[in-house]
């Protein structure tokens, strides 16, 4: 089964389609609709109703998210990080997430199918989710989970020398965490009686989760897998470092490509303890190359521009079907 | 036998919302019909309702609501209650505190509970008829879980951390006294040592004047007659809702917890008419054989009974079914033992019905008083031979019978004893 949903076609565009009037009683009912949102949310959805101007989708989006999350939650979300994640940081399960999805759908006049939300995992998930749909673009390549034993697998680097413990990579980014166990080997002499995770195992754990990134493919050339031999650091821009990690300490590490293009590939990246900054670095640019190149059948012309991946069940993921137990 | 007693209680009801209004209701025969505003229209002859006082949830959507100050519940709780979950769940709130239990004796292992509850039929309604205009994806996702006939338990076990023991029962009118005599059992049997007993109605158009079809209901205007069980000139019941929640206990967890019950669960029984499938049978042979079954059980006799809670319903035929019942059972002791309807004030429950006497009976036993039979003008020549008390009497009942009677002809007798 294909993940991506060919442009043509498919009427997912309602500018393409004759488009009705915006009429008085339209406007009442997303009024209504919307009668528990922002008013922000509530004018960008006229505004989206009256012109398709897929410019307003994100305060459209974000407004009916915020809707449904309790208001203690709610000041994360303004914050206007795309990595929230639904269901560990604003609480959002996977039936809220079938309520966020029907109000949008209601709103915006449009369709979705349980199997493509099964694939949202944080905002920014959700947003260029929608804004594929009503643009009537092919949906990105969910995001995928990588429990710690792929991510041996995969990586040239190894334990004792690897920073990663599970991972989330979609294409807009990379997700993982570490934690600091205490048995690292260079915490016996960094410090003195004063384990402290230095900072340069920092920067590389976020070089690791790039070189992930990498490795699944979302940035090569289509039917070009990236070779994990070939993959080095270059140089880091703007490295800062917030806070002393500590064993017991949970790193969320995060980067997102900035620019790729062979043999560069430059991404940001930040680590979070909770909800507490650790470090950021503004670039921090690897090296790659493809592997040797085997001789493939030539993807056909229709073909969407985004690798397809077979879709391997994701434990984490809420499982729309699963909350159903009766 | 293990003793199982009552250690708490809370009310959601027409005569009042908690255990102090219920009581002062009691004590005053005071009543909680009105003219229902949803019934004011032409084509509808039912004119009188007791609906729950404190709530506004008429709308389809639960955000929409409101209810007392007291409960605060969040949005990802409300948006699977129907209005007689959330009656259920204030009043679960209340019989918690009444009963001092903390978080640790709600939710373990050894705690269970069973409710009775007809579902939302307005809920579901909406449901359907939203399934079929704007599609089978456009309904809300709890659609179900708010309006098919198990959303008290649904909702309350999880919002309530419950890991015992949970079912629902449907009777009818008898499902809460179904549930109470069920969840007796558990204690009792050493499954449970605390069980919660729900009876919970939405009372509203949907759940009462399905009744008008089968012209069960009174089609009086006047709030405070409409309602008179063993009345000459009754003329059927009014329809009414909300929960009564219950705890029941061990003596095990009374000694250990060091509270003060309201009173003993004596013990139960049961059993059917085998005659038709809404109207009781006209001798009340199967509340009969219930209530001799249920102090069977409780190694009492007539000689012990002080008051019986009736089913009376105000309806012509069910409430004397009822009296036939009541003169074969109590025989000598017929016109000794105190006789009470409190449908005369709260009007019919329902499935709430059961649940919602045995804790008026709990409270009087406690308190020492028998609720007196409310609105009789001039008593039916049937119910000749029994003591049917029309005022409240500042007599404490040592043994007192619930009865409650259910479509189908299922009869249930819950017996309360002082503590």
């Amino acid at each position: 089964m294909p993940d991506v949903v060919p442009s043509s076609g498919a009427p997912h565009n309602r500018a393409e389609a004759a488009p009705k009037p915006f009429t008085p009683e339209d406007e009442a009912a997303v009024r209504d609709s919307l009668k528990r949102c922002s008013p922000a949310t509530i004018e960008a959805a006229l505004l989206f109703r009256r012109t398709q101007d897929a410019a307003h989708l994100p305060v459209i989006v974000l407004g009916v998210i915020e809707r449904f999350v309790e208001s203690e939650l709610r000041p994360k979300l303004k914050e206007g990080d795309d990595d929230l994640r639904l269901v560990e940081d604003l609480g959002v399960d996977s039936l809220t997430m079938m309520e966020i999805v029907m109000l949008v759908e209601e709103v915006l006049q449009m369709q979705t199918n349980n199997d493509e939300l099964r694939n949202l995992r944080t905002v920014g998930d959700v947003k260029t989710f929608i804004d594929c749909k009503i643009r009537g673009l092919p949906l990105p390549k969910p995001t995928k989970f990588i429990p710690v034993e792929q991510i041996v697998a995969v990586m040239p680097v190894q334990p004792p020398f690897l920073f990663i413990n599970e991972a989330q990579v979609g294409s807009a980014g990379a997700q993982g965490k570490y934690k600091i166990t205490g048995q690292e080997f260079f915490l016996q002499g960094h410090f003195k009686n004063n384990p402290v995770l230095p900072a340069s195992i920092m920067l590389e754990a976020l070089g690791q989760l790039a070189v992930l990134y990498l490795l699944e493919g979302s940035i090569a050339e289509p039917g070009r897998t990236v070779d994990s031999t070939k993959i080095f650091f270059t140089s880091c821009e703007g490295v800062r470092c917030h806070r002393v990690c500590r064993p017991g300490d949970v790193l969320t590490l995060s980067v997102r490509p900035k620019r790729a293009k062979m043999p560069l590939a430059t991404f940001e990246g930040s680590i979070r303890v909770g909800q507490e900054k650790a470090a950021v670095a503004e670039e921090i640019t690897l090296t790659f190359a493809y592997a040797e190149e085997i001789p493939a059948p030539v993807p056909a012309p229709e073909a969407p521009p985004v690798v397809d991946v077979v879709r391997t069940p994701v434990a984490a993921a809420p499982n729309l079907a699963a909350a159903v137990s009766a | 036998m293990p003793k199982v007693f009552v250690t708490g209680l809370g009310f959601i009801t027409s005569i009042g919302n908690d255990r102090a209004g219920v009581t002062q209701s009691l004590r005053e025969l005071r009543h909680g019909m009105e003219l229902y505003a949803p019934f004011q229209k032409p084509d509808v002859p039912i004119k009188v309702a007791a609906p729950v006082r404190g709530f506004k949830v008429e709308s389809p959507d639960p955000e929409d609501w409101t209810y007392p100050s007291a409960y605060r519940i969040r949005r990802d709780v409300l948006r699977s209650l129907s209005p007689n979950a959330l009656f259920a769940y204030c009043a679960m709130q209340q019989a918690i505190k009444d009963a001092a239990l903390n978080e640790a004796d709600v939710s373990n292992e050894e705690t269970g509970l069973y409710a009775a509850s007809g579902g939302s039929p307005s809920l579901l309604a909406r449901l359907v008829n939203q399934m079929h205009t704007q599609g089978v994806m456009r309904c809300p996702p709890l659609g179900i879980v708010a309006s098919i006939s198990g959303t008290v338990q649904f909702n309350l076990v999880a919002h309530f951390k419950i890991r015992g023991a949970s079912t629902g029962f449907s009777s009818a009118c008898a499902s809460s006294s179904h549930a109470m005599g069920f969840a007796y059992d558990e204690i009792v049997l050493g499954r449970q040592s605390r069980m919660f007993v729900i009876g919970a109605e939405d009372g509203n158009v949907e759940t009462i004047l399905p009744f008008a079809g089968m012209r069960a209901l009174s089609a009086s205007v006047d709030p405070a007659t409409a309602s008179r069980p063993f009345d000459v000139a009754r003329d059927g019941f009014v329809g009414t809702g909300g929960a009564t929640v219950l705890v029941l206990e061990s003596e095990s967890e009374v000694n250990r917890r060091g509270v003060t019950p309201y009173c003993e669960v004596a013990g139960w029984g049961q059993a059917s008419d085998g005659h038709n499938v809404a109207i009781s049978h006209p001798e009340g042979t199967g509340l009969r054989v219930a209530m001799e079954r249920a102090l069977r059980a409780c190694g009492l006799t007539t000689k012990d009974v002080d008051y019986v809670n009736a089913h009376a319903t105000s309806t012509p035929i069910g409430d004397v079914s009822e009296v036939k019942a009541l003169r074969a059972v109590l025989g000598a002791e017929a016109s000794r033992v105190a006789v009470s309807s409190t449908k005369a004030l709260t009007g019919h429950g329902l499935s709430l019905a059961g649940a919602m006497e045995s804790g008026f009976c709990a409270i009087a036993l406690r308190d020492g008083f028998t609720p007196g039979s409310a609105h009789i003008t001039q008593l039916d020549p049937a119910c000749a031979g029994l003591n049917i008390v029309r005022t409240t009497e500042a007599v404490g009942p040592r043994v007192v019978l619930n009865n409650s009677s259910g479509f189908g002809g299922a009869n249930v007798c819950i017996v309360l004893r002082r503590a």
